[in-house]
């Protein structure tokens, strides 16, 4: 073992100058990193779109699963057709988020403030987009390739596109960061998210806040599913894998503040099942992950975010 | 021929497709039918007694019946199956239209269940035997045993007369439902089948789950039942014939092709389901027999979609290659994830690729190096099955794939067909009897043998392989592998009639080492 220690950089290890065991010891480290990362950041793609809508409208969107399953297609056919991936993944954000206006205006909205009415329109809707995608356009697409190769560090190598999507995935939380407190239309929706009528006597547009906010959430699942696509297989029925973990992390970071609630649980449920998936299995890393989210969700029932909200509004009144 | 069929011609270890393109040399299989052919005889005279003494009066209320043969026909045409069943309803179909067109595969009850041939040194010219005395003096040898060369026949035309049109001047119909992936939806449809539509015989099943649902209904009603899937091994039913390939003809040839060539560590990926586990145990119990080991095995499950964790401990294991036994849309994502994380190590199944076709839907390299046993997949590199693949797509232009149950469907139901003629009846109870003479069958993927006692088929099986842009070769032929575990259990359902499915737990072999 050198005198550098377990400060090797991964260049130098791995071509052997550093020891086995700091190489050892560093690749180990690596690639729990970069396994929590990406489990994070695979939680969190799921969960965005659904928390804001879930969030900010009090709506279960249950078609969820499928309007990911749009954007990937979206994507696909926009990657086929010639467009390089990132400007797919955008081309997938923007029309799902058309989509998702569209869908508001149409039916979503005669049903606000009838949560259960919601649930099953929003079914309903799933069911006709999955079917119908299989009707219109078969039971496969060709898939995207996974773009941006991969490296070592020792044993274990990595994917460059996951630690891209880590890297996207952060930029999504500041810019949603952003555009709820650094923007007027922000404040407008908190405003509304708080307190509709009292927003509405203060001449801020609801209904407007309302579209703009379906269409958003829309638009980051369509978005979500897009940068998905590449490492999943595009089928109509493709929307399903991503509705389990979507509502566990929405449900367990609550919806009292939308943006460190899915930032929080995300983190939070990816530091439980990383280890365990790694040392015990898949298997028990998803029985982990469902037995933390039972537990938080019966100590703090209106999720992590709320916690939060309480613990820094105790701090301000300490104050 | 394209490019890949000529890289597989090109193998040496390829005796079924080398033989069928040098007629002449060697002990042909046409020579053994005709050697047999006295026995043959009187095992044909033997079986019509065999047959018509079973049941006359029935025989002829059923003479009366002038309306068509129904073959009842159930496939997941919807739902998360569909890219299984929509080849199967199509194979079915394809089926049908030539047996009502006057066509029928090569194929007999008279040689029963035997082999085809072996692999061996042959001359230029069969040996002629002197007709003096009883020494079998040897007049000509035929020249020197120069070439190794497989004792086996391979026609290139499969597809013959049958001398009628339909079934015993009867149409044949497909009386088809889809199951939609649902298994209370296959039950229902089982019942409508056997008492609504009073179908002549029922050919469905993807799923292990779905089979097991509807057997039950199946013995109930003594209704003939073919399973045409690919699956683990064990269904011991008198009413039922399983068709497909089972464990011990996949993953023995598959794990020892991995041990000799890679190595013997293996790291075990299963589907989280009977299945699965079934696969895994077969592969647990077998490799240490050609001197490997487990390394770590791991059940997924089936919601399990994201595969990072999983890549990491096969990476930290680091095992000389992977058995990939992962089923469904989810568990095909670790193909794509695994390829872009850099995992580079060879890869077998006994599921992927054959029937889902993951090579083509998934961009290269991401099956790069995948090693499946199979008994069929398009690509066969035979005439036989370019005469097939071509009247397919000559009837469904628009079809991707077609997968290894896809042939089985096909075969079976000409099976079904060729008995019947046999039986001179559709009595369901007189065709079952007829299938147990042992029945050998041309189909697409080579000689099919109908193991009378266990219900189950030999099948030839192809190593075949995916390379680094997803072209498939075919590395290894084994010409003739028995389904010989239910054999060993001494499973004879003529004598014993059972209706159970077997699991490993009930048999020492799995406890052996």
């Amino acid at each position: 073992m050198g005198l550098t220690g377990g400060l090797v950089p991964p260049v130098i290890a791995a071509t052997g100058f550093g020891g086995e065991r700091a190489m050892d010891e560093l690749a180990v480290i690596a690639s729990v990193l970069y396994q929590f990362g990406t489990n994070a950041a695979f939680l969190l793609l799921c969960a965005l779109g659904l928390i804001v809508i879930l969030g900010m409208m009090n709506i279960i969107n249950l078609a969820h699963g499928e309007l990911m399953m749009l954007g990937a297609y979206t994507a696909t056919i926009a990657y086929q057709r010639g467009m390089p991936f990132w400007l797919s993944v955008v081309c997938a954000f923007v029309a799902v988020g058309i989509f998702g206006a569209i869908l508001e205006r149409l039916v979503v909205r005669r049903f606000y403030g009838r949560e259960l009415g919601a649930l099953v329109v929003t079914w309903g809707i799933s069911l006709i987009l999955a079917q119908g995608t299989l009707v219109l356009l078969g039971p496969f697409m060709p898939a995207i390739p996974i773009p941006g190769g991969n490296f070592a560090v020792g044993q274990y190598s990595f994917s460059g596109y996951w630690i891209g999507m880590i890297v996207v995935c952060a930029a999504l939380i500041a810019a949603l960061w952003w555009l709820y407190n650094r923007t007027e239309i922000g404040l407008h929706a908190r405003a509304t998210m708080q307190n509709a009528t009292m927003a509405r006597a203060l001449g801020v547009n609801t209904d407007r806040i309302y579209m703009l906010t379906f269409s958003l959430g829309a638009g980051l699942a369509g978005m979500s599913g897009a940068l998905l696509a590449p490492t999943t297989s595009i089928q109509p029925f493709m929307g399903q894998q991503f509705v389990a973990p979507a509502f566990i992390t929405v449900v367990v970071g609550g919806a009292a503040n939308v943006i460190a609630g899915a930032l929080s649980s995300s983190l939070l449920l990816s530091l439980v099942k990383t280890p365990v998936g790694f040392l015990v299995g898949a298997f028990w890393g998803t029985v982990v992950l469902l037995l933390a989210a039972l537990i938080i969700i019966r100590l703090i029932p209106d999720g992590i975010s709320a916690a939060i909200q309480r613990w820094l509004e105790r701090g301000a009144r300490v104050r | 021929m394209t490019d890949e069929n000529k890289k597989a011609d090109d193998v040496t270890e390829q005796p079924a497709a080398r033989s069928s393109q040098t007629p002449g040399p060697g002990l042909k299989r046409r020579d053994l039918l005709r050697n047999v052919g006295v026995g043959s005889v009187a095992a044909g005279l033997g079986s019509a007694t065999y047959l018509q003494g079973l049941n006359l009066g029935r025989m002829r209320a059923m003479a009366q019946d002038t309306g068509p043969v129904k073959i009842g026909f159930i496939e997941d045409e919807s739902g998360n199956l569909a890219v299984y069943g929509l080849q199967k309803l199509h194979a079915a179909q394809l089926a049908v239209k030539e047996i009502n067109e006057g066509k029928t595969l090569k194929g007999d009850a008279n040689i029963g269940a035997g082999m085809v041939g072996v692999l061996g040194k042959v001359a230029a010219n069969p040996p002629v035997i002197s007709k003096e005395g009883t020494a079998l003096d040897v007049v000509n040898d035929g020249g020197a045993q120069d070439k190794a060369d497989l004792v086996f026949d391979e026609d290139d035309d499969i597809l013959i007369d049958s001398g009628e049109q339909g079934v015993l001047g009867r149409e044949v119909e497909l009386v088809s439902a889809d199951g939609q992936s649902n298994n209370a939806v296959w039950q229902q449809l089982a019942r409508r089948m056997i008492q609504q539509d009073q179908v002549d015989v029922l050919v469905a099943g993807f799923a292990s789950a779905e089979r097991e649902a509807i057997r039950p209904i199946v013995d109930q009603f003594s209704q003939l039942y073919f399973y045409t899937n690919q699956y683990e091994g064990g269904v011991a039913d008198a009413n039922t014939f399983c068709t497909g390939p089972v464990c011990e003809q996949q993953v023995i040839p598959t794990v020892q092709y991995m041990v000799e060539n890679f190595g013997p560590n293996c790291y075990t990926i299963a589907a989280d389901y009977n299945f699965g586990q079934l696969t895994a145990a077969w592969t647990r119990a077998f490799i240490p027999l050609v001197g490997g080991n487990i390394v770590g095995e791991e059940f997924i499950p089936l919601s399990v979609s994201e595969f990072s964790q999983v890549i990491a401990r096969i990476q930290q294991t680091n095992p000389d290659w992977v058995m990939t036994l992962l089923v469904g849309q989810n568990h095909h994502n670790y193909y794509p994830q695994a390829a872009a994380a850099g995992l580079k190590y060879p890869m077998a199944s006994t599921v992927n690729m054959a029937q889902g076709y993951e090579h083509k839907r998934f961009p290269p390299p991401s099956m790069a190096n995948m090693h499946n046993a199979i008994q069929y997949q398009m690509e066969v590199p035979t005439g036989r099955n370019r005469a097939f693949v071509q009247r397919w797509m000559e009837m469904f232009p628009e079809d991707q794939y077609i997968g290894e149950m896809a042939q089985n469907t096909y075969f079976t139901i000409h099976l079904y067909a060729k008995a019947a003629r046999l039986a001179h009846t559709t009595d369901q109870e007189t065709v079952r009897r007829a299938l147990e003479l042992g029945w050998g069958i041309e189909a697409p993927e080579g000689s099919v043998f109908l193991e009378p006692g266990t219900h189950h088929c030999a099948h030839p099986i192809r190593l075949a392989y995916c390379d680094e842009q997803h072209n498939v070769s075919f590395l290894r032929d084994w010409p003739m592998i028995q389904a010989w575990w239910l054999q060993r259990l001494g499973v004879n359902l003529i004598r014993n009639p059972e209706y159970k499915q077997y699991v490993p737990d009930e048999d020492p072999y799995f406890s052996f080492v």
